[in-house]
């Protein structure tokens, strides 16, 4: 019986446990032109890292490359870390390109211009934005004593992720558009003799969100 | 009884080990950092020049050592790193680059120029300290570049400049080594497109007259430069043929 019940109550500290709390996701587009996204085509996602308060994620590049190229519709996405790295110093974050032009002045450059040729890329992705804690309320306080530590209290706090994307086409060196993705989320962590965290997956929500809009962005009109 | 006894003991060895783990981690922290990263070699174009470079004990081994005592204690080993970005940057800008002790040393005569880089200023932040959720770090270097008798040519301060955000799960040796990587990443970026465009150095190399552009060429550039050459050359050979092969080298 003993067994049982507490089996009964981890069973349920851990749906608790995994239970996340919900998101709110806001998806914007602009389209100046359509993309024309053949097979053998690559595009490239990079983060804008010269904001000097806050810094694009380089976890979140990596996951909106994931959704890109994820499925059998797959687009072939060269990985940030690659791309960044044959091309340095010139995609660093104080030396990369901030709008088209600078782009264009970059690849009249030939060494550079080849690098990019060979990875076929046909379109550059750049993501800017952060996502960061918005509020917080609440306590918890822990004790620790002889039979062990134990905690109690209820804390929450919100989140706020906030992405812009602008895709340049590398080939008629313009802007074609931007996808924005705003997610909110409050998560929520009550404490009785253990913290139970009920997080919010704000950034991994605003990723995915971002992702599918970029692939319909790139595939819809070709 | 025996259980019980047992049972107390184990109980207060927990909460002993507990304590002691606790009060290491408030009172005996020190955080100890050897910077390890890897750094591409930029895409520029060579400068025709052998150059020795001198980097000095200080520099090879630089360590820095937090003396605020309001701070948490740390030590930054960046020597080895530093070094080894140099190596692979200056490998990149010069036709060839060899380590030696001294500036103008007879024995290395044959050196275009000497380039001596030093640490002027470290800084560091971590995001306990500030508001915003950022490891940073900040380092000036001095720059000085010497011809190959031994005289200075340009001395400047080139910073560098890392950060990288918190993340779940990251330890701040970890975090603070990323920003640590790109700040020396910044300050190879800087290095390398910035050298010919210090003024003295872009004065000295027209004197030198070995080099006339600058490191990438533009590819119209190039084109039109190639163009007015060949024009040149046609015009040269049609007035004296023996001329073609020396302009044709230049």
């Amino acid at each position: 019986m003993n067994i049982e019940f507490k089996s009964r109550y981890f069973i349920c500290s851990l749906l608790i446990f995994l239970l996340p709390s919900c998101t709110t996701v806001v998806i914007d587009q602009v389209q100046h032109q359509a993309t024309n996204l053949k097979g053998g085509d690559a595009i490239v996602v990079i983060g804008r890292r010269s904001g000097s308060d806050y810094e694009t994620e380089p976890e979140l590049i990596s996951c909106i490359g994931t959704v890109l190229s994820h499925g059998e519709e797959g687009i072939n996405v060269i990985p940030e870390n690659d791309f960044v790295d044959t091309l340095y110093p010139w995609f660093e974050a104080r030396t990369a390109p901030t709008h088209v032009q600078a782009l264009q002045r970059l690849i009249s450059y030939e060494k550079i211009a080849k690098v990019i040729d060979d990875y076929n890329v046909h379109y550059i992705v750049w993501v800017d934005g952060n996502t960061e804690k918005t509020r917080g309320s609440g306590s918890i306080s822990c004790g620790l004593s002889p039979t062990g530590v134990a905690c109690f209290g209820f804390g929450t706090w919100d989140n706020k992720a906030e992405y812009e994307a602008s895709i340049w086409d590398y080939r008629t060196k313009k802007l074609v558009g931007k996808v924005s993705s705003v997610a909110d989320g409050t998560s929520y962590m009550p404490a009785i003799v253990v913290p139970i965290p009920l997080i919010a997956p704000v950034q991994a929500d605003a990723c995915k969100a971002m992702g599918k809009q970029l692939r319909s962005f790139f595939t819809n009109n070709s | 009884m025996n259980c019980f006894k047992r049972k107390f003991f184990r109980r207060n060895k927990a909460t002993a080990t507990l304590l002691c783990l606790l009060m290491v981690t408030f009172f005996g922290c020190k955080s100890t950092l050897e910077v390890e990263g890897n750094f591409p070699t930029p895409i520029i174009n060579q400068l025709p020049f052998d150059v020795g470079v001198i980097y000095g004990q200080t520099f090879s081994s630089y360590k820095y050592i937090e003396a605020n005592k309001d701070r948490n204690k740390w030590e930054i080993g960046i020597g080895k790193s530093q070094v080894q970005l140099f190596n692979t940057v200056l490998g990149a800008m010069f036709k060839n680059v060899v380590i030696t002790d001294k500036v103008g040393d007879e024995s290395s005569t044959n050196f275009d120029m000497f380039i001596q880089p030093n640490i002027e200023e470290f800084q560091y932040n971590l995001p306990s300290e500030t508001e915003v959720k950022m490891f940073e770090v900040w380092i000036k270097y001095n720059m000085k570049v010497y011809d190959g008798q031994g005289q200075l040519i340009a001395d400047w301060i080139q910073t560098a400049y890392g950060k990288t955000p918190t993340a779940f799960f990251q330890t701040q040796e970890k975090a603070l080594n990323e920003a640590m990587v790109i700040a020396l990443r910044d300050l190879g970026a800087g290095l390398s497109i910035r050298f010919v465009r210090v003024p003295e150095i872009n004065d000295w190399i027209k004197e030198h007259d070995k080099i006339t552009t600058n490191f990438v060429k533009p590819k119209k550039e190039a084109k039109k430069k190639e163009t007015k050459n060949n024009n040149k050359n046609t015009l040269l050979s049609k007035r004296n043929s023996k001329l073609l092969p020396i302009n044709n080298k230049i």
